[in-house]
């Protein structure tokens, strides 16, 4: 029954995706508007239209947003099926037991000074380097993705060192859930502020005037996209260590 | 004459001759020597020293502007990080009980 | 030259890949995968897409590295 349930949900979401991917113009054919005007538009009007001197963040938040908005949302789908999977496994019985059977991995041993004193020597930069490519983003390669990767990297290390107890202040029970959902809540934000301007949800106003308005904008995606990004891996990351 | 041009040339073909000699020994090393601990020995030297003088003979290269900036920045990461992981590498086989090679009782388990 | 890297980075990401496929040790297929992750971070960079290579430096190599480590860590290291 329930596999029978399973099957049909699969089916009943695949026919979509598939009218959908028939309905695109073939792979590599020429006529497809990529080829003939999009990316050349890209290209040639993307800094200024945009409002991103790096093509790539303008093509991610501005041109490309609402799939961007999508990606955002599988990723944030991602961490609860991944804490939904992890948090059962937890209350399971008999998992105590099972943890001292299993001997080929040995226990951790105790932090060495050395590596603890030199990832809290380095976390302000690194700190710094993933604000910087967080808010740098729109001109240089980088942005939310990365820097936010970056940002959970360094907590994950800080919480291997320090112990959780002392990296646990920096996400607060009370704020993690919007830490999590930074990303999304950032772009529902940007994209009420977007149809607000321009009548279109996640619509940039492109008028040159409001070119502060615009980079404004990208920096609350960006900001939301990493902080989200930090917040969902560090989520990830406690969770597997409290198994 | 010798111009500052030829001087700085003369200083990066020596250090990084001197990074690719530590790379291509410590390779060897990696390669060739008996044990764990040894081998972490020798892949920490080519990182530490191999990248270090590396980069340090990039900046030279570079001359003085905002990349040398980076290169250096970026020397000084290679040069905290590695020998760390190094440590934190020998330190858990430590831990764990791996034995060092000896060379009367050969190889050990 | 350019192009000649370019084989040689792809070579090596095929090696690392059927590395990863065929370790039967977890934790060293972890290991092998970081490093592929580290040679296609190196070849988006050569290919002209530094973004996507700071995200493959820092997700692949870095974040899911340390996912897959505790992840065997909490379960086994073989597989079955």
């Amino acid at each position: 029954m329930k596999k029978a349930f399973v099957a049909a949900l699969l089916i009943i979401t695949a026919i979509p995706l598939l009218i959908g991917v028939a309905a695109l113009p073939p792979h590599g054919e020429t006529t497809a508007p990529v080829h003939t005007h999009i990316s050349a538009r890209y290209l040639m009007r993307g800094a200024e239209e945009a409002g991103a001197d790096n093509i790539v963040t303008g093509v991610l938040l501005n041109y490309r947003g609402l799939d961007t908005a999508g990606e955002v949302t599988v990723i944030f789908t991602a961490l609860v099926a991944g804490l939904a999977v992890l948090i059962t496994r937890r209350k399971e019985p008999g998992a105590k037991a099972d943890s001292a059977a299993r001997g080929d991995v040995p226990a951790p041993p105790p932090v060495s000074p050395v590596v603890s004193f030199v990832v809290q020597l380095l976390a302000p930069f690194i700190a710094l380097f993933a604000v910087y490519v967080i808010l740098n983003g729109h001109v240089t390669p980088g942005g939310g993705f990365q820097g936010g990767a970056i940002l959970g990297a360094l907590f994950i290390a800080l919480t291997i060192v320090l112990g959780e107890g002392r990296t646990r202040s920096l996400m607060p029970r009370l704020a993690l859930p919007w830490m999590q959902g930074a990303a999304l809540i950032s772009f529902v934000v940007v994209g009420v502020l977007g149809a607000g301007l321009t009548g279109y949800f996640l619509g940039f106003p492109a008028e040159a005037s409001l070119h502060l308005v615009r980079e404004l904008m990208m920096l609350v995606l960006e900001a939301g996209i990493g902080l989200g990004g930090a917040a969902i891996f560090a989520t990830l990351f406690l969770q597997m260590e409290a198994e | 004459m010798i111009s500052t041009a030829d001087i700085r040339d003369a200083t990066t073909v020596v250090l990084a001759a001197f990074g690719a000699l530590f790379f291509l020994v410590g390779t060897i090393g990696l390669l060739r020597l008996p044990d764990f601990y040894a081998r972490t020995h020798a892949a920490t030297k080519c990182d530490t020293v191999g990248a270090g003088s590396l980069l340090i003979a990039l900046a030279v290269f570079n001359g003085l502007d905002a990349s040398t900036g980076k290169i250096i920045a970026l020397a000084g990461l290679v040069l905290l990080s590695s020998p760390t992981t190094g440590h934190a590498l020998a330190r858990a086989a430590h831990r764990t009980g791996l034995a060092p090679w000896h060379a009367e009782k050969g190889r050990t388990p | 030259m350019s192009v000649t890297f370019d084989i040689l980075l792809l070579l090596f990401l095929i090696t690392t890949a059927l590395a990863v496929a065929r370790a039967k040790d977890l934790l060293a297929a972890a290991i092998i995968f970081s490093s592929y992750s580290l040679v296609m971070c190196l070849l988006w960079q050569h290919r002209g897409a530094p973004d996507v290579a700071m995200t493959e430096a820092a997700v692949g190599a870095g974040i899911t590295t340390v996912l897959f480590l505790v992840a065997i860590a909490r379960t086994t290291r073989r597989e079955k």
